[in-house]
Order: C-alpha cells, then structure tokens, then sequence
C-alpha cells in the first residue's frame, strides 16, 4: 500500500439501552471523547464517514441531524449503510488519495427504536427467502448445526464460546452483558430461541456507538505519539443465501487473505499477538478461526478447547468479550478496531495481552456473516 | 491523488411504473449497459460502490441479494446513502475508491424503485425523516407547532416552496421564469431517450395552464418518481487510456451539508431566521472542488453544468451558488436561452432531475451525464460546443446536503 494511514484516536459508548438519551446525545459524547484522545479539535477534522442504516436508525435518510452531533457541520461528509469497518475502509481510502489529513469514522445503532432482528428479516429477497418467514437467528441456527454435524462440535462447546466471552466482557467496562456467575450448564439453560442456540449464544443487541480517528502518515507523526498502523485490510461480499454453502465463509477467506498480504502475515498463529472478532452467534468464533487460518478446517473446537484462544491463552481472541457481550450491529466492527487499538496501545485496563503489537479486527454485515472486513493493526516496529 | 477517470455509462429508460423488471433486473440493466459502454465484463472489475433509498423500495440492504445479479458476489461492496444525494455520493465513493488505489476498476451504481412500495416513497418515506424528531421532541419539550414544522420540512416539496420563494423574493423571479426552466427540461428530456416526463417543444404557456399545487409551484413544475438505475464505470489512468477515447477525467470533488440551517432556524425551535435558498453547503462545496480542479473562474471555466432540480427554482439557485452566475441573475441568462443546448452554459441538458427522478440514482445521473457530454456520446442532446469542464451537482439531506463533482476533459494537472 502506497502511503499508510494511522489511528489517532478512538472512543466508544457504554453499550447500552438508555430511551432517556437521543441518538445525537450518544454520538456527540464518543465524538467528544474521540478528538479529546486524539489530542485535537473539530477544526482539524477534514471529513467525516458515519455508518448506521435507515432500517436500524427507524429513519429515512438517517444521517442529515447527525451532521452536527459528529461534528460534520460544514465539512466534507459521508455514510456508508453497514458496519463500521467499511466507514473505516472509506475514510482511510479519502486520506490515501491526499484530499485530506484527518477523517473522523462514527459508527452508531439505535437498537430501541427499531428492532434489529426485523431489519435483517427485512434484507432478504422480497419475492423469495422473505416470503418463507426466515429469520437471522433461524438461518444461524441452520448454519450452527450444519456445521456441528460435519465436524461433530456438541452444544457444549457453543456454550463454551459463550461463557468464555462473557466471563471476559466481566472487565470491560463498556460490555452491556454482564453475568457474575457465568457456567456451560448456564449458558445451555438460557432460553432456546431456535435449536441448538440459546440466548447467551446469541449477541445481545444494544444502542451504541464507536469513533475512530485517522490521519495520514506525516500528520499522525506530528500529532501523536503512539499511533496505530492500518497495515491490511480487505472487504468482500460473498454469494446470497441460497447461492451459499452456508459452512464456508469465502468472503472472509478472500478478506483475510487481502489483508495477510497487505500487511505480509505469513503464519497468522505467530504474527498475530490479539484477535477482536465479531462473532454474533457462537457457533460463528469457530468458524472465524477457521477462515482466518489460526487452524484447519474443523479444528476451531480445538483451538477452543485448548484455551489458546483464552484471554491468557497464546493467541487472546476477544479479551473484551467480543460481540456476543454487547452488539451494537454497525458499531460492532468499529469496536471490535477500537479494542485491538486499545491492546496495542497497552491501554486495556484489566484485560490488557501482554506485549500484544500487532492485532486484528473483523467485522461483518448480513444474515449468517455475508460481508466481511478484516484490519490488521500495529504499533510502530 | 491518482488520475481517475469515467470509461462507461449505463443507464435503465426510466418511467413512473417498470413492471417488466425486478429492482435486481433493472439495476443489471444499468449495469450491462455500462460495462458494453465501457467494453468491459465483471471479471476486471474490483468491486462495487452502490446505494439507494432503502426505505423507498420496502428492502434493506437489497445489495446483499441484489449483488449476486450484477456480478458482485466475491468482490469488494461498498454500499453508502446520504438521501437525495445517495447517486452522488456513491459516484464519489467509486471516484476515491480508485483514485486511493485500493481498487483499479470500479461500478458506482444507484437506483430507484419507487412502484415496489405500497405509497409513494417519497411522501412516507420522507415523512421519517421529521418523525425521527419526535424522540427529540419529546425529549425536550418541543410544542406542537415546532413538531409539526419539523415533518413537514422533510418532504421535499414542502422545503423548496420556501426556498424558492425566498430566492424569487432577493433576486425578482417571477413564476413565469420557472415556467420556462420545466418547459427547458421537458423540451430537454424529449431528446433523452432514457428520460421520464418527454415533452417536444414544451413551451412555458404549456406549463402556465397547469394548476398551482403550493404557490409558487404548478403541477408542471414538479419533478415525477421514477423507476430507474444508473451505473458508471470508474478507472485509473492507465486503463482509461487503453480502453477508452476520450474519458471524462474527475478533477475535483465534495460534499458538504450546512443542516445545522435547520435545526437554527425558527421551526425548528431555534432562534435564527435562515434563508433555505441560502444554500452554505453548495457554496463549500463547489469551492473545494474547484480548487482542487485549479478552476479559478469557474464563469468561464466551466462549460456545462447538471444541476440537482427536482423543482425549476433550484436550477436557477444552485447555479449562482455553484459560481456559474452572480447572486440573483441566473434567471436573466436562462430567460435569454443561454442555459439552453445550444446556449453559452447549456444547464441539465439531459432534462435533469425535474424530467426524471429515481431518486436514489438522481444525483449519480447528473455525474453520467456531465460524463456523457465530456466523452461526446450524449446522442441527440449533445451540447454542440466543446466542453472541457463540466460540474455535476446533487441536493439532499433534508434541505442542504451537497455533493459536487468537476469534470474535464484532460487529466487533472
């Protein structure tokens, strides 16, 4: 990649339903805290790219009133309608062509106001899938057991996912699912939505928000002292549901793969030191690992089991508690870069990966992970 | 920044009602066009920017299914809405896409189905706009009065029948002249064979006969809601060069809002009296676009201009505020037919948005068309002078929501 683009500064909400505070309320206060880590005014802002979805925010043309909550006024502006990271990937496309130094990327999702689950019932075809009265959390549950039955994965093991995640999302301060006591038998006990998933194997949506501050090469050395390098990163959209083997996650693996090169990752198990996923079902963290190369194909179980994933473990996946403790559907991604910035810069109080350098983020849109973005981050080296 | 540049244009024909396609099957028409126009297939295409009203067509996300149609499943898509201005802000997309580097080849496509919702779109769906609001009312004790100011803003009608009468207030348009700006693009749109609303030698007692819907608005002056799509092809200089004649090269681009406007002015609660034909994003916008296109007069730079008018005020508004006229003399200059095909600055000579409004794809169309003019393609409403600098503009948000794309046909210096 021909320039490099740092992150300067980032903030994110408590994850959270809270009816008392608008949107703007929740986007004005990360945007605050972003430009206050960041160590710079909204002056120094050239432009600005929001994610959220007409759909999710219960609005047409959702963006127009959040302008002045981002601190867009008068600036150059724009939104993409899915996760954070693609904001990300846009902004970080702005800096690249040198129209401007410092772009600003807000990701947000007002779960209150319209029901998350009735919008990605709302993405499927009209003519075809919608008419069958699928759901998100069905077509998951298809894919979970799929998935179980060829590499003969037990309903223990998805409960496993879950209560490592949320035995970790116990010290993030920002996490919206916290359970003191957190057992397998627990997790399998949780109410059944659709078989073999239960409620605390399903991410609990929530309102949030998440901002991320880029700059280019030349103004993030001026002014920052320890910034974060975007040294890969990759995006695609894999085939609709009925064209899909819902067992593989080619766009992740064609994501990865573009972003491996970028950043010249060989051996993944040994060049990464810390992986922020956003797996929204359990099932899903397995087969991420799968796609990512951290094993082979049916070994995600093992990995698990193992506990090298564990926060403690050799190669720490979602130390704070990943989207199956808050998901706050397109900030998700962004919290997930957010949280990888945080390990690299050393500041994840009461989680932090010893001497984690190099990280990497995921996220992903679409019923049973269709789009997926992949960022690997790093300190100066 | 990289040398960036249009290749191919594709458009679907447009009217109120396509029954004889899906929303997937029109978009793939735009598409394929664009790619013939080009002489490329899918397979050296990186990726897709696209978008459209969501709300609109009754589906989220419709690119997560829709994509497999066109050819962009295991490929880069980004999909970006910003309202009225969707079609130029995913051109915009596309542009910087490649201009970064990250793709070589890309699709900007927008679209929009208003017969697949049950009411029209753009009466509901805008409604939303302002209903989002009631949180905010409720939250702090707006009245009813300001609720109800902050719904009726959100239809796009309601808004422009203040700007225009603030405009023809400052500047002494009279109802007539806008007769003669729809009479122009209905004139226009009949040598458009993709237009909607085809009108040959409409002249402005034409549009005088039609009742008076909001004063200053008659019925002839409104723009209609169309079924459409369009795609352009976006490439790096390289590729340009090899697959294309003459590209229209991007030379500068932006997209600015001032809707702090709204929420200041009076029926929004506030306490400033702001003028909506005022227009402080156009302004910004056209300013950082210019610079980066080294224009420095754009009165005599700029050769053509695609205005955003879905109602006939706006073309004579934004055409001062994007500089192609003084304050208030845009009116003078299109009464005497120099904003015609054949005039000195031929303005939205494809009909514009007041002829033909899918709006998702509206302000993406103003870039295809500039594009078109550049590259000498547009057929019957070609401009018959040369033009070496074109600027394509789009209008959104709720009043003030701006993109503004420069066109040349040389590469930027």
């Amino acid at each position: 990649m021909k320039g490099k683009v740092a992150i300067i500064g980032y903030g994110q909400s408590h994850h959270q339903f809270d009816i008392n505070r608008t949107r703007e309320d929740m986007v004005f206060d990360v945007v605050k805290e972003a430009l206050k880590s960041a160590g710079i005014s909204r002056a120094d802002i050239g432009t600005v790219v929001t994610a959220s979805s007409d759909f999710l925010d219960g609005r047409t043309i959702s963006n127009v009133f959040l302008s002045m909550a981002v601190g867009a006024y008068l600036k150059d502006e724009s939104k993409v309608e899915e996760d954070g990271t693609n904001a990300l990937y846009y902004g970080m496309m702005k800096i690249l062509t040198g129209a401007y130094d410092i772009a600003l990327v807000e990701a947000h999702t007002m779960a209150w106001t319209f029901n998350p689950h009735q919008v990605w019932f709302y993405t499927l075809d009209p003519l075809v899938e919608r008419q069958m009265g699928f759901d998100d959390i069905c077509l998951s549950a298809l894919q979970a057991r799929m998935y179980m039955e060829k590499y003969g994965v037990s309903e223990k093991t998805l409960a496993k996912v879950a209560v490592k995640s949320l035995s970790n999302a116990l010290k993030n301060p920002y996490a919206y699912r916290k359970l003191k006591k957190i057992t397998v038998e627990q997790v399998l006990k949780s109410k059944r939505y659709y078989e073999p998933l239960t409620d605390l194997m399903i991410s609990p949506l929530t309102d949030g928000c998440a901002v991320v501050i880029l700059a280019s090469e030349k103004k993030a050395k001026e002014v920052c002292e320890k910034p974060v390098w975007i040294q890969g990163i990759g995006t695609y959209q894999e085939d609709y549901l009925r064209d899909r083997d819902l067992l593989k996650l080619n766009s992740l693996k064609k994501a990865v793969k573009t972003a491996y090169n970028m950043a010249g990752i060989k051996n993944p198990r040994r060049d990464l030191d810390v992986l922020e996923l956003s797996a929204r079902f359990a099932h899903e963290e397995l087969m991420i690992y799968e796609a990512l190369g951290l094993c082979k194909e049916g070994e995600g179980a093992k990995l698990l089991e193992k506990g090298i994933t564990a926060r403690n473990g050799k190669l720490p996946v979602n130390p704070s508690g990943g989207a199956l403790s808050a998901d706050p559907i397109c900030a998700t991604g962004l919290i997930r870069v957010i949280e990888a910035v945080r390990q690299i810069k050393g500041e994840a109080n009461g989680y932090q990966v010893k001497g984690a350098k190099r990280a990497l983020a995921h996220g992903q849109f679409g019923i049973c992970a269709q789009k997926n973005t992949v960022v690997i981050l790093g300190g100066e080296r | 920044m990289r040398q960036v540049a249009i290749i191919g244009c594709g458009q679907t024909k447009h009217s109120s009602r396509r029954r004889d396609v899906s929303v997937a099957e029109l978009v793939a028409e735009a598409v394929y066009n664009a790619l013939a126009d080009a002489g490329m297939t899918m397979k050296e295409v990186d990726g897709i920017v696209c978008g459209n009203m969501q709300g609109f067509g009754g589906v989220a996300q419709p690119d997560l299914w829709l994509g497999d149609w066109v050819g962009a499943n295991n490929k880069q898509v980004i999909r970006i809405a910003t309202g009225g201005t969707t079609g130029g802000s995913v051109g915009q997309g596309a542009l910087y896409a490649v201009a970064s580097g990250r793709f070589d080849v890309a699709l900007a496509v927008a679209w929009e189905k208003h017969s697949d919702s049950k009411e029209a779109g753009a009466t509901t769906g805008l409604m939303h706009v302002g209903a989002g609001n009631l949180f905010l009312a409720l939250n702090y004790g707006l009245s009813l009065k300001n609720l109800i100011a902050t719904t009726a803003v959100g239809a796009a009608a309601g808004v422009a029948v203040y700007q225009a009468r603030c405009y023809m207030h400052r500047s002494g348009c009279t109802i007539e002249h806008l007769d003669m700006v729809s009479a122009k693009a209905r004139r226009n749109a009949a040598k458009n064979p993709y237009a909607h609303l085809q009108w040959p030698n409409c002249q402005p007692e034409d549009i005088a006969k039609t009742e008076i819907v909001a004063y200053p608005f008659r019925y002839g002056h409104i723009c209609p809601a169309s079924d459409g799509a369009s795609c352009i092809v976006v490439a790096e200089e390289k590729i340009a060069r090899k697959k294309c004649k003459q590209p229209a090269w991007l030379k500068g681009l932006a997209s600015y809002s001032d809707e702090e406007n709204q929420l200041q002015s009076e029926g929004y609660g506030g306490v400033g009296v702001i003028d909506p034909s005022e227009q402080m994003g156009a302004r910004m916008s056209a300013k950082k676009a210019y610079s980066m296109a080294g224009i420095v007069d754009p009165k005599k730079e700029i050769d053509l201009a695609e205005i955003y008018q879905p109602f006939p005020s706006q073309e004579l508004i934004f055409s001062e505020r994007l500089g192609l006229f003084d304050e208030g003399t845009a009116w003078r200059y299109m009464e005497k037919g120099e904003t015609d095909i054949q005039g000195r600055i031929p303005i939205s000579v494809s009909g514009g948005v007041n002829a033909t409004n899918a709006i998702g794809s509206s302000a993406l169309q103003r870039i295809l068309e500039s594009a078109l003019q550049i590259m000498g393609k547009a057929g019957e409403h070609q401009a018959p002078k040369k033009i070496k600098n074109a600027i394509a503009h789009g209008w959104g948000g709720v009043t003030n929501y701006i993109t503004v794309t420069v066109l040349g046909d040389s590469p930027r210096r």
